[in-house]
């Protein structure tokens, strides 16, 4: 489990992730968003529809028991992770489509989350103890919002420091990350070598079946390559350390541990298999512009090359 | 003549919005550097240029700032590095704040500016700088590899390097500059001779200070006839050229281009945005040189395409003014952010570089609620010679009237006016028109004949004494703006050994205008597209690059030989009009 002081330290890591996540934002994104909502519907069913009901099919399937199962179904109902936008830009995505989904799906998580954890929670027979009281969740949340509003004032003011706020929030997310697996995994190595195969495969497959099923709800919805390749990443790369948060503001000693072990797996293994799908998406990106390019060469006058 | 006289009553003197006469007051200021030092005190402490990047991270120089450095930079040149007087200084670089500080060091200095396409080919490059016998050079940081291989090759002496993040604050200019080195990797490492800009201006400043150097007499006694720049075109004849422009063309033109624009400018109040290249003579006098004139607030953009790379910029900023050509307002109007909050505060847009679609400006008027006026210029005049007046009469498919104090007329192949509704050449005369070409007497000559610039455009007067395009005469094909010869691209193409000739031909495109297509015939049989495509692209800027290659076993000839390039045209043509089988 988590220190005091590591929680709180999460706590206002998540804060600051958040207020990064804000700086990348303006308000104008928003309304155009709603003028022009057809992207961001997709993900949010990608989001809602597709990961919850992943989370939940799988502790199904793998029959998990119920410290497990919640812990796989919060996973599933989080929101987008910050940590999707820098992926989608080093794969050469539409970040626009990245920030908008992860900011929309966290805005609409106060609603979300708590009662998609209800309705799975129950649907898989999760019950007593080990039920997250949907306030708990929708008061973290809500906390959030604030150092997200700041962020968006902040790059209101001025936009330099908002950008340089919106990259080191977007860095700190894998800190963060790397911070969970730094002190949680050398105190519990013993229970990742005793964790049978059926966990793995939920924290890992909730992330890369997710990518999948992202991708192609969009391609069948008609979005091109490109935005197909930013939803799928945006679908699968969740928010972890915010469901760690809300594991260890919920649950205290071993019941702790055990429900903390997915939500930490999840977001140990989803920076390993999001750099590979980069990685992966990143060539073929490249290939089509290319081919782009070849099609219509010198389109627009001044073709400067690109600067940051 | 019954009908020079048609011409030369300026009919269509009414349509002027300013009491009609086309008539305008000299340019107040002798030469380039006195108009910039007078804005740069009557505006001072306004902000004069803002670099934007794609993520809404920038950088903002003064008027002040603009005055100072750029001063130093002069001082630089004179005296750190010993130019004198008329040198010719190369400057090649994206829109970024070192752009005006170097384009107005190089004024300030006395010495000649040579504005160059930092997309250009080595061989591009070279073929510029020793027609130009350019001394010193400021190139952007991204192609100092490209200069690293021809350095020897030419008479450039001092290199100074700068990077788009040059002058913005410290933290963001090293994220930027991170990110173009190790994440983007477009700055190559050089073992290129250089200061950068910054050392530049340093040593400028220094050898200001010691030398207690007044700036002004390098400057003082240049007068409105004297060399300014060299802009390179094709001119209407395909060989790659300098127009030698003057102080007093490009004055003049500033005049002339705030004739038609004075109604919707307030001066030390407006935001221009500039996205194309200030290489360009369009962007380089309508919006660097008038909108300083005018105290305005230039912002950079240093490349536009993706077209996303300018929301930040509209959302940050009120832009008031706007300039592009046909390519980037399309574009524009195919963002869903563009249209779903189109810049309030905008006055006017102004189209030129190549002919505007006049769907794109009913669109753009209809989405922005501002007019999008189309001028009509060249190279060779400074460019502006024509443009649609923001207010009266709009014609969307005409380039509108000749600008004030400039004479056109519509000649015939012998020189001789044509009726109105009849296709001509136009020719020019105006302050506007270039001196001729730098080191090309017979060329020169046939351009300007008895003070007439001849365009090598045909256009027809309509009933509204309004103009309009109809054909170009040489071959020249327009690529979103830019000129492309034909014979050099065919040159290019034919040093492949594969192949045993080539003829290229421009064809209409809904993107760019026009489309450069290549007809080849193969020597050798195993040549393949990409094969040809690839070797293009080591001889030519992206833009003159085919964009069709179609193999042929033979190409139409006249009976000596030459090829028909006009009968390609016409079966390109009729195969687009052909309904689909």
């Amino acid at each position: 489990m988590l220190t005091e002081l590591e929680t709180k330290l999460l706590g206002v890591m998540m804060m600051l992730i958040m207020f990064g996540m804000g700086a990348s934002l303006t308000f104008r994104d928003f309304l155009i968003a709603f003028k022009k909502p057809k992207g961001v519907l997709i993900g949010l069913l990608c989001q809602y529809g597709i990961m919850p009901f992943l989370g939940y099919a799988l502790a199904v399937i793998l029959g998990l028991p119920p410290a497990l199962a919640v812990g796989l179904i919060l996973m599933g109902c989080m929101p987008g992770g910050t940590t999707s936008n820098i992926f989608t830009y080093f794969s050469k995505g539409v970040l626009a489509l990245s920030i908008m989904m992860t900011s929309v799906s966290t805005l609409v998580a106060v609603v979300a989350v708590p009662a998609l954890l209800e309705l799975y929670s129950n649907l898989a027979g999760v019950s007593g103890a080990f039920k997250i009281p949907a306030e708990n969740v929708a008061q973290v949340l809500v906390v959030l919002l604030v150092p997200t509003v700041l962020g968006m004032l902040l790059r209101k003011w001025n936009a330099n420091i908002g950008a340089v706020v919106e990259l080191m929030g977007g860095f700190l997310g894998v800190v963060v990350i790397l911070f969970l697996i730094g002190s949680w995994v050398p105190r519990n190595y013993q229970l990742l070598l005793s964790t049978p195969w059926p966990v793995y495969f939920a924290a890992i497959g909730l992330g890369v079946i997710g990518m999948l099923l992202g991708y192609w709800l969009a391609r069948l919805l008609r979005q091109d390559n490109n935005r197909s390749r930013t939803i799928s990443l945006e679908t699968g790369i969740q928010n972890g350390p915010l469901a760690v948060l809300i594991v260890t503001l919920t649950f205290t000693g071993t019941m702790q541990q055990e429900v903390l072990l997915i939500p930490v797996l999840y977001s140990l293994f989803i920076v390993i298999t999001s750099s590979l799908v980069t990685y992966f998406y990143r060539g073929r990106s490249e290939r089509e512009a290319l081919a782009r390019d070849q099609a219509k060469i010198g389109t627009m006058i001044g073709a400067s090359p690109a600067a940051a | 003549m019954k009908q020079d006289s048609l011409y030369d009553l300026a009919p269509w003197s009414r349509h002027y919005t300013s009491g009609g006469t086309g008539k305008l007051a000299p340019p107040e200021s002798q030469n380039l550097p006195q108009m910039l030092v007078a804005a740069s005190k009557a505006f001072a402490a306004q902000s004069a240029f803002t670099c934007v990047t794609p993520n809404g991270m920038y950088g903002t120089l003064t008027y002040a700032q603009v005055d100072q450095m750029s001063d130093d930079f002069a001082v630089y040149l004179r005296e750190v590095i010993g130019l004198k007087a008329g040198a010719r200084v190369a400057v090649q670089t994206p829109n970024c704040l070192s752009t005006p500080v170097a384009i107005f060091g190089i004024l300030k200095a006395g010495c000649v500016l040579v504005n160059t396409n930092p997309l250009y080919t080595e061989r591009e490059m070279k073929h510029q700088f020793n027609d130009a016998g350019v001394e010193a050079l400021v190139l952007i940081d991204m192609f100092a590899d490209k200069m690293a291989t021809i350095a020897r090759e030419t008479n450039v002496k001092h290199v100074v390097l700068c990077s788009v993040s040059s002058f913005f604050p410290p933290v963001v200019r090293q994220i930027i500059k991170g990110i173009q080195k190790y994440w983007n990797k477009v700055i190559p490492t050089t073992n290129l001779a250089h200061l950068t800009i910054n050392d530049a201006l340093a040593k400028g400043a220094l050898a200001r200070n010691d030398l207690r150097i007044d700036v002004s007499q390098y400057w003082k006694r240049l007068a409105q006839n004297d060399l300014a720049l060299l802009q390179y075109t094709g001119g209407t004849t395909g060989v790659s050229k300098g127009a030698m422009l003057t102080h007093g063309n490009l004055l003049w033109n500033i005049e002339q281009i705030l004739a038609i624009g004075r109604d919707k400018i307030d001066m030390g109040r407006e935001t221009v945005l500039t996205a194309l290249p200030i290489y360009h003579i369009f962007a380089f006098t309508a919006n660097l040189l008038t909108f300083y004139r005018c105290g305005a607030r230039n912002l950079l953009i240093p490349s536009p395409r993706p077209i996303q790379n300018l929301q930040r910029a509209f959302e940050n900023y009120k832009v008031t003014w706007i300039s592009g050509v046909n390519t980037l307002f399309n574009a524009l109007l195919n963002e869903e952010w563009f249209v779903a909050f189109p810049p309030k505060h905008l006055k006017a847009a102004i189209g030129g570089g190549a002919a505007m679609h006049s769907a794109v400006v009913k669109r753009w008027e209809a989405v922005t609620g501002a007019p999008l006026a189309e001028g009509y210029g060249l190279t060779e005049s400074s460019p502006a010679v024509c443009f649609q007046p923001l207010s009266g009469l709009r014609k969307t498919d005409s380039i509108g009237i000749p600008a004030h104090e400039t004479a056109v007329r519509l000649v015939d192949d012998n020189g001789e006016p044509v009726a109105q509704g009849e296709p001509g050449e136009i020719i020019v005369r105006g302050p506007q028109v270039m001196l001729g070409y730098w080191n090309q007497a017979e060329e020169s000559a046939k351009t300007i004949r008895d003070g007439w610039l001849y365009t090598g455009d045909i256009a027809v007067m309509d009933s509204d004494f309004m103009f309009k395009i109809v054909d170009r005469k040489k071959d020249l094909i327009i690529v979103s703006g830019f000129n492309v010869y034909p014979n050099e691209v065919e040159d290019a193409i034919a040093k492949h050994d594969k192949v045993m000739e080539a003829a290229v031909i421009g064809v209409p495109d809904a993107k760019t205008g026009e489309a450069v297509r290549a007809y080849v015939v193969k020597r050798d049989d195993s040549l393949t597209e990409a094969e040809l495509a690839a070797h293009c692209r080591t001889l030519l800027t992206g833009y003159k690059l085919p964009a069709k290659i179609i193999f042929r076993d033979e190409l139409p000839k006249t009976p000596i030989g030459k090829i028909l390039r006009k009968d390609l045209r016409k079966e390109a043509l009729a195969a687009t009009q052909a309904p689909a089988a």
